[in-house]
């Protein structure tokens, strides 16, 4: 399985420690933070890990799984 | 006159071929303490390594026949260091099973663990930046995880030396203790734990 695969299913090596979170409705890049880092301010860190899917930290897709870092 | 000299004879006779057999056992029983000697010598390097136990163990065998054989109990001297040849090849045997399996858990864990401290890393160094931790996050158990993180990457550098002087077993046990840290950390993080952390 490649990497991309991979990280589309969410990460499927049985040593990955990775954190995916699914984007649901309302969600922003800044939430997300504010959510798993405390700081809102923190979403390029997660844009900038996911720019494999996203081209735009304002455009997320209810469904995307996106890495968290 | 005669019966006396023909006893003597006889007894000379005897006497002789006591000596001569006890003789010739000695002489084998110190053969095959040499042989056991050093066929044990020859494994010994690596069986500390991998199954100090069982090495230690065939050492004792060896200790109690030379002590045998210092007592001059030759025939039982003889007998205790005759098998121990077969007994190496045993351990030979037993420690090559082990060294495969601990090459092969080590290798896991050289393939893990780097990617499991990657993911820690990644996270500290960021909410290191937060202007505030998430919910689910103490400033002290923060902390906790900080530490245990830099406690986890020293242990992991020692691990990786154990292994690189040869010491399976040792190097398989420090991994193993650097998962559990690293498990912790994920723990206090609110990361998820690997499936292969898990056991």
């Amino acid at each position: 399985m490649s990497e991309k695969d991979k990280k589309e299913k969410g990460g499927s090596d049985s040593w990955s420690a990775e954190q995916w979170h699914e984007v649901k409705k309302g969600d922003t890049l800044s939430k997300i933070a504010e959510h798993y880092y405390g700081d809102g301010s923190l979403y390029m860190k997660i844009f900038e890990a996911n720019r494999n899917i996203l081209k735009d930290p304002n455009l997320i897709k209810v469904g995307q799984k996106l890495r968290i870092p | 006159m005669r019966k006396i000299v023909l006893l003597s004879v006889v007894m000379i006779v005897a006497v002789g071929l006591i000596l001569t057999g006890c003789s010739k056992v000695k002489g084998q029983a110190d053969a095959a303490l040499k042989a056991a000697e050093k066929a044990i010598s020859e494994v010994k390097p690596e069986a500390e390594k991998i199954v100090p136990d069982q090495i230690k163990a065939l050492e004792g065998t060896l200790n109690g026949a030379k002590e045998k054989f210092g007592k001059g109990d030759y025939k039982a001297a003889l007998s205790d260091a005759q098998v121990i040849p077969g007994k190496v090849k045993d351990l030979v045997a037993s420690m090559n099973a082990k060294k495969d399996e601990l090459t092969k858990t080590w290798t896991d864990l050289d393939q893990g663990i780097p990617k499991m401290m990657d993911a820690i890393k990644s996270r500290v160094g960021i909410l290191s930046q937060s202007k505030k931790l998430p919910a689910n996050l103490t400033k002290e158990k923060f902390e906790e995880a900080k530490s245990g993180l830099d406690s986890a990457l020293k242990d992991w550098e020692t691990a990786k030396e154990s292994f690189k002087g040869g010491m399976l077993g040792e190097a398989v046990a420090k991994g193993n203790t650097v998962k559990e840290k690293a498990v912790q950390v994920l723990e206090i993080l609110g990361m998820p734990v690997p499936a292969a952390a898990k056991s």
